[in-house]
């Protein structure tokens, strides 16, 4: 699962023992990033 | 089978609105018409949708639902229903996506306007995405339907009973849809403003349906021109007339 610090913009992974913070800056919100396969829609 | 009496007069033609005026019907075969044109003739539409990428601020979801909606043209004789034409989109922004930028795999099917905005997307914005477009009837989805305001009126005759009395006041008599006057004329009420009282000043005139004469408007989103879509529209009567036959004959 990969997420990106909103303060200073580097990729973060996570893992269970570090909590939800981003190890570079300490900045605790972090973004969700949209995965790279494609995504199928069906349009109805 | 009787050769019905049918008359077909055009009173507007245009390629995507007209005004149709057919003698010679009932009201049920009239209405089966209209249904027939909403309901029965295929368009091609978006069905599915594979994005590869969206950065806009739109979900996947709402930009299918619009791709969907983007009318395409359809040659009907060169596809069965269930095929399938692959368009892509690829834009970045800044700048407003328009339903031209869909490149169809097939020139035959292709967006019918090209001025039809889809996202507007902001710098560093991006979509790319990949469309299956298949082949269907508007009752399986509305998307589909090829006529849209697909409506009709009675016919209405104009008869002119005499003056009006010395005392009697003018008043406005509005009519809406088209006329036809005692010396045959067709005149749609456009041309006097709708309102009776335009046309014939000082005369009593009365108004009455002719009977088995409808006026249709049919218009249709650009998909198919409007004779084709009347003409198809009729044959998918026809079609499920002769299943019928057959299923009954066996």
């Amino acid at each position: 699962m990969s997420y990106r610090c909103s303060r200073c913009k580097r990729d973060v992974t996570l893992d269970e023992y570090g909590g939800v913070r981003c190890p570079y800056c300490g900045h605790r919100v972090l973004l969700k990033e949209r995965g790279g396969d494609v995504k199928e829609v069906s349009v109805e | 089978m009787s050769e019905a009496d049918f008359d077909v007069q055009y009173i507007e033609r245009d390629d995507r609105s007209a005004r149709v005026l057919i003698r010679g019907l009932s009201p049920a075969f009239a209405n089966g018409i209209r249904r027939a044109m909403i309901a029965d003739v295929p368009t091609f539409s978006i069905d599915t949708v594979r994005f590869v990428e969206n950065s806009s601020v739109m979900f996947d979801e709402m930009l299918g639902l619009r791709l969907g909606l983007v009318p395409l043209t359809t040659p009907i004789d060169d596809f069965e229903i269930g095929d399938e034409v692959t368009l892509a989109l690829d834009v970045a922004g800044p700048g407003t996506a328009y339903s031209g930028d869909l490149v169809s795999s097939e020139p035959l099917v292709e967006p019918a306007d090209k001025n039809v905005p889809l996202i507007e997307l902001k710098e560093g914005q991006r979509v790319e995405l990949e469309a299956d477009a298949v082949l269907d009837t508007g009752k399986e989805h509305a998307k589909h339907q090829g006529g849209v305001s697909v409506g009709y009126r009675h016919l209405q005759r104009v008869t002119v009973e005499g003056d009006l009395g010395e005392f009697d006041e003018e008043e406005t008599r509005i009519l809406r849809g088209v006329i036809e006057t005692e010396d045959g004329e067709i005149v749609p009420t456009e041309a006097f403003d709708h309102d009776l009282s335009e046309r014939y000043p000082g005369k009593e005139v009365s108004v009455e349906d002719v009977p088995g004469a409808f006026v249709f408007h049919v218009e249709t989103d650009g998909s198919v021109d409007v004779e084709e879509l009347i003409v198809r529209a009729i044959g998918t009567i026809e079609e499920r007339a002769d299943e019928l036959r057959t299923t009954i004959a066996v």
